[in-house]
């Protein structure tokens, strides 16, 4: 259409060689270097007035110079840039910037970026001008609502169920084709969880999604058998995620008999859904391990460990009643040696007093027998002792009195006589002479007699002095 | 206001959860490890150890074989079944 207009151009060159050979038998002119095309489209669409718009900023994101956003409403959309000293100006006077949902009033006019050899084209209305005319009728009107079910309690509701551990059967919502249900069966099977799944296939992002998924989640509670329910989808825009937003649904599941997970959104779309849900995951992964809280894999191993160990303390309980049992019998062995001995103690003990004084009385008896054998061998000992002595005594005086009359005198004379024999005066008798000194001492040599000079020659009769000469011969 | 409302459950009263019979065998398996327990006691928490692990050990039995996949509308037409007096 825009064609034939930018052939009237004035702008356009003028061709200076022949152009190439377009398609025969066009009616159409050119074919021009679209280059030159695209400039033409630029210069053209400048020249549309510049208006003021009016629609919600969707899809905001800031580039390194300019402000990007679409500016939709319920009919249709454009593209908006913004440069970025123009975008800082309006941040600064508005006082905030603002975000997705915000409905806005628009100033500026077409452009068109005619690209090059390397980047592509691009069409946008070039926002010269911006002024917040309120919240987006849709995001109004989505909070609104969660405000209403807030007030009412409905977002609180599932929030207060205890989820199951370890359900046997979860119920899942999703679209049949959906990349949502295979994540789904990964993240459960990841778990080691191999339950039971009732799927209830239902659209997801059309108008028909909320009325059936709705009617679902009716039919999985009413089941009595579904002890969780999880409604899944991939992600989307905000728009595609409206009928999360849908106040019969999110009254129907904040009403639910059983715990809703709600898995539809991503970080930055938050649907109604998620609000009233028990639980609101991310992805179809995060559902499914919040369906199934439980580990199944790392369980059956810590079941094993706990039986492990119980096995042990049953063990080292029989170990203990064994000791506790034969302790016992030893006990009772033990109980009854010793009442046996006691029995015989006692027994011993009845008799023990007369038997005591018998005994002390025997020992009595025989201490005194034989003291008195010892008295009467001690005194026969002595009277024999005193016998023999006495015995010997009488020898001795016989013996003394025998000799004191007869032997006695004999031995006198015999001593008389020999004591005679030396006298030297019966030597004397028999004609020897006795020399002595003067003094009286006895002179037996001749050298003695010479050396004294003076004798005294004792006789049988008497003494007589004499002096020693010697004549020469 | 809400929060002061009761807690929800999906099972029965009666029986503890998983979770709990869990956390008491748990609490089984440090007082035993104690040895601070008598001979009764040790004989009485060996018991109630068992039959819990057993129970949870069911559980999961009950979660471990092939996994059962089953449309909503198969699982209306089951229980109008055996909804029908024969």
């Amino acid at each position: 259409m825009l064609a034939p207009m930018l052939g009237r151009m004035s702008s356009l060159p003028a061709r200076s060689q022949r152009p190439p050979a377009g398609i025969p038998d066009s009616p159409l002119p050119g074919p021009y270097p679209v280059g030159e095309y695209a400039s033409a489209l630029r210069a053209r669409l400048r020249a549309f007035a510049n208006v003021q718009l009016i629609g919600e900023i969707v899809h905001l994101r800031a580039a390194r110079a300019r402000v990007y956003f679409e500016l939709r409403d319920a009919h249709g959309a454009i593209p908006c840039a913004v440069w970025q000293r123009d975008w800082e100006a309006i941040v600064a006077r508005i006082g905030e910037p603002p975000t997705d949902g915000a409905q806005v009033v628009l100033a500026g006019g077409c452009d068109y970026y005619p690209g090059s050899a390397t980047s592509s084209p691009g069409f946008s209305f070039s926002v010269s001008d911006l002024r917040i005319a309120g919240e987006g009728d849709l995001l109004a009107r989505i909070e609104r609502l969660r405000k209403q079910l807030d007030g009412e309690g409905l977002l609180e509701r599932q929030k207060r169920f205890e989820l199951p551990v370890l359900p046997r059967t979860i119920g899942v919502i999703t679209g049949e084709s959906g990349k949502a249900r295979d994540d789904l069966l990964a993240g459960l099977a990841r778990r080691g969880w191999a339950g039971r799944i009732v799927w209830a296939f239902a659209p997801v992002q059309d108008r028909h999604a909320a009325p059936a998924i709705t009617k679902a989640l009716g039919a999985l509670a009413g089941s009595g058998e579904v002890e969780v329910a999880i409604v899944a989808r991939g992600g989307g825009s905000l728009a595609d995620l409206l009928c999360f937003c849908d106040e019969t649904l999110c009254r129907t599941v904040a009403l639910l008999s059983v715990p809703v997970i709600a898995s539809v959104g991503h970080h930055t779309d938050r649907t109604l859904l998620d609000d009233v849900a028990a639980v609101s995951c991310s992805t179809p992964t995060h559902a499914a391990e919040a369906a199934v809280r439980l580990d199944c894999n790392r369980a059956r191993g810590e079941h094993l460990a706990v039986a492990l160990r119980l096995r042990e303390h049953a063990s080292r309980v029989r170990s203990a009643h064994d000791f506790h049992l034969s302790r016992a019998e030893r006990l009772r062995d033990h109980g009854r040696r010793t009442v046996v001995g006691r029995a015989r103690q006692l027994a011993l003990l009845s008799r023990a007093p007369s038997e005591h004084i018998e005994r002390q009385r025997a020992r009595l008896h025989q201490q005194l027998r034989e003291i008195r054998a010892g008295a009467r061998r001690r005194l026969a000992g002595d009277r024999t002792a005193n016998a023999t002595r006495a015995l010997v005594i009488a020898r001795k005086a016989s013996s003394t009195a025998h000799e004191c009359r007869e032997r006695r005198p004999a031995d006198l004379g015999r001593l008389a006589l020999a004591l005679a024999g030396h006298d030297p005066q019966r030597t004397l008798e028999r004609g020897y002479v006795l020399a002595q000194d003067p003094n009286g001492r006895p002179l037996s040599t001749v050298e003695a007699a010479r050396g004294a000079g003076r004798l005294r020659l004792r006789f049988a009769d008497g003494e007589l002095n004499a002096r020693t000469i010697e004549e020469e011969r | 206001m809400s929060s002061q409302e009761p807690t929800l459950t999906t099972s029965p009263p009666s029986q503890p959860s998983y979770e709990a019979a869990v956390a008491r065998v748990e609490e089984i398996i440090r007082r035993l490890d104690s040895g601070e327990a008598s001979l009764d006691e040790t004989l009485r928490l060996i018991g109630e150890g068992k039959q819990l692990i057993e129970r949870c050990a069911g559980e999961l039995a009950a979660v471990s074989g092939a996994l059962e996949e089953l449309k909503l509308d198969e699982l209306v037409a089951r229980l109008e079944r055996e909804a029908t007096p024969e």
